[in-house]
């Protein structure tokens, strides 16, 4: 692909990003590098992208393999102080030059071709997906039999088949029923929602999701979605509306929360001491952070400490849109921030470190492993602790 | 210089065949990936050289007719030029019978070069490309891992032991593709919904003939193996472990 033409494709598809035109207000602070987790390892750091993009040279940018080092944290674009659109328009607009070049990653090549076929990124069957359902002592609704029902609860792919992250699945269906929540799932016929396609510049890919998702949705009466997949919470209040969905979505931190005057009486004491991860498309992208830090507080006897990076500044685990570069970026960056974040949790005292988004959770686990921590910290989703708080 | 690469049809392996008593649930279709891998490697063959005109055609049966298209269009994506739709009025699944209906198809069109995956996981004996080769009357190689073009083909080939071996050959040739010399290239959704606006298939049926010479005797199902159901209380049943172990003297 020549420039001019590798130009005009990145522009055209910036263009479609609200807030687009904040590309050219950039002021070169540098803010943007400062604040990456893998800014040490990358030849262009989402400034020095800017600028080669103005000075004609995105070949450059793209044959470095910079564009496939974000996680999508959303750090860098929450303290630029132009506001632009780096991690919604830049990056994916870059990575979409690279897909169109027949050039991606491989991992991240199998996956995505793997969404298109089976609509899960595991190359599994999508008669498979409600499989956890038969790993719950109670039978879970399915929307196709019941039609109707108050919230609809999407599990995302992780949630669905990754079996570390069923767990925390089972765990929130297991609260909706024992606080009685009117809720169905879509099972089988639920699809990748698209969110990590898109921020790795899969858009026809997302569109088609989009699409089939909205056509699966309107078959059945719901009156709102509850996920503890954050990036399908992103997708959907942020990216589906522009295909015409509108419907209230809560992510599972939410829910919680919503229903804590019900949990409330539920809960039992829990003697740990916990720390509270803000996940990147929870926290940093969407502003849900006092919501799971009242659940976990009224829990009663359970201690509460926080990390020295919070809120908008926590580090990204690194899953993101990273989660299928992990290996890539292993070649080339030696630091993880997962490692360094656990470590963080541990040197505050805490038993658990608590998240609210399935990526996390095996993120944190795998680097427990490498740092010597295994045993003496537990990563939890939310809803384990709170159903743990349920169980005693 | 006019390349053909074969497109098969292959089960699904990621989806299982569901049997009950109201229905069979069938299993999806997908590509070859030996198949895929020949593909590639006309691309790559067509940058090498430029002058290359590419046709792939689609192997399926009646009804598998609509699933090939989207290899097709995978195919017209990456540069294929033309596009066939091979649909096969066949009595049995013997790959020599429908390599001769192919020879009669691809006869007489002009290739250089006949390219097939040299194997695909529901024909181990990989015969597709031998076969074809024979009924055309042109040399055969295969487990082609590169193909290079210098007035001879000279196709690259891994042999055991990690040693690789180049062939010469002269062309017309069929060479069954082991794998392409570069990983596959990922086509993004939005090139191949605009390949398969754009592409035109023509769509030819083609009646696959019988061939004497090789004749199937009989078909036979694995024999019965020799079960014992053991069944009581757990007591009872404990007893009745013992005595068989004894019986066959593992006790």
């Amino acid at each position: 692909m020549e420039i001019e033409e590798m130009l005009e494709n990145l522009f055209k598809r910036m263009e479609e990003v609200p807030d687009y035109e904040k590309f050219f207000q950039c002021i070169q602070c540098g803010v943007c590098g400062g604040s990456c987790p893998y800014s040490t390892g990358t030849v262009f750091t989402p400034r020095r992208m800017v600028l080669a993009i103005r000075a004609g040279i995105v070949n450059e940018v793209i044959e470095s393999f910079s564009h496939w080092l974000c996680s999508s944290c959303f750090t860098c674009s929450l303290r630029c102080p132009s506001r632009v659109p780096i991690t919604d328009a830049v990056i994916p607009a870059l990575r979409e030059l690279s897909l169109l070049q027949g050039n991606p990653p491989e991992e991240l090549a199998s996956a995505l071709i793997s969404i298109a076929r089976y609509g899960n990124p595991f190359k599994k069957s999508p008669r498979k997906r409600d499989d956890w359902t038969k790993e719950v002592e109670f039978e879970v609704p399915l929307m196709a039999k019941k039609k109707s029902a108050e919230v609809m609860f999407l599990t995302g792919c992780y949630g669905a088949y990754h079996s570390r992250c069923r767990k925390i699945t089972k765990s929130l269906a297991k609260i909706m029923h024992m606080i009685g929540t009117d809720f169905a799932i879509l099972g089988n016929e639920e699809r990748c929602i698209g969110d990590l396609a898109r921020l790795n510049g899969e858009f026809g890919l997302f569109e088609e999701l989009a699409e089939k998702n909205i056509r699966t949705f309107s078959k059945y009466s719901f009156s709102k979605i509850v996920t503890h997949d954050a990036h399908a919470y992103n997708a959907l209040i942020r990216e589906y509306t522009k295909f015409g969905f509108g419907k209230e979505v809560l992510h599972h931190t939410q829910f919680l929360h919503k229903n804590l005057e019900r949990l409330k009486e539920m809960f039992n004491s829990l003697d740990y001491t916990v720390t509270y991860h803000d996940s990147c498309y929870v926290g940093r992208r969407n502003g849900i952070y006092e919501e799971p830090r009242e659940v976990i507080r009224s829990i009663p006897k359970l201690k509460f400490v926080e990390m020295k990076r919070n809120r908008e500044n926590a580090l990204c685990c690194g899953g993101g849109s990273g989660i299928w570069l992990d290996s890539v970026i292993k070649e080339r960056v030696k630091y993880r921030p997962a490692e360094s974040r656990v470590k963080e949790a541990f040197s505050v005292g805490a038993d658990i470190l608590v998240t609210a988004c399935p990526l996390d959770v095996p993120m944190f686990e795998d680097a427990l492993k490498v740092t010597d921590l295994e045993g003496k910290l537990e990563i939890m989703d939310i809803s384990e602790l709170v159903l743990n708080a349920i169980e005693g | 210089m006019k390349v053909c690469v074969l497109l098969r049809l292959v089960p699904d392996l990621v989806e299982e065949l569901e049997i009950s008593e109201n229905e069979v649930v069938p299993f999806q279709y997908i590509p070859n990936e030996r198949d895929e891998h020949a593909i590639e490697e006309a691309i790559v063959l067509k940058e090498k050289l430029k002058d290359v005109t590419l046709d792939v055609v689609g192997i399926a049966d009646p009804d598998s007719a609509d699933e090939i298209d989207e290899g097709l269009g995978f195919a017209a994506a990456k540069g294929a030029d033309k596009l066939y739709k091979v649909i096969l009025n066949r009595q049995t699944f013997s790959r020599v019978e429908i390599a001769k209906a192919l020879a009669d198809f691809l006869n007489d069109r002009g290739y250089s070069l006949i390219l097939t995956g040299v194997q695909a996981i529901d024909s181990f004996a990989g015969s597709l490309g031998g076969a074809l080769a024979r009924f055309l009357n042109l040399p055969y190689i295969g487990g082609a891992v590169e193909l290079n073009l210098n007035e001879k083909l000279y196709v690259k080939k891994e042999l055991e032991g990690g040693i690789s071996a180049e062939y010469r050959l002269p062309l017309p040739a069929v060479v069954g593709v082991l794998s392409a010399e570069r990983p596959l290239s990922f086509v993004p959704f939005t090139k191949l919904r605009q390949a398969m606006k754009r592409a035109e298939i023509e769509e030819v049926e083609l009646e696959v003939p019988k061939i004497s010479g090789v004749e199937l005797v009989r078909y036979e199902t694995p024999p019965e193996p020799d079960v014992l159901m053991l069944e009581g209380d757990v007591e009872e049943v404990a007893d009745r472990i013992v005595e068989v172990l004894r019986d066959i003297s593992v006790i």
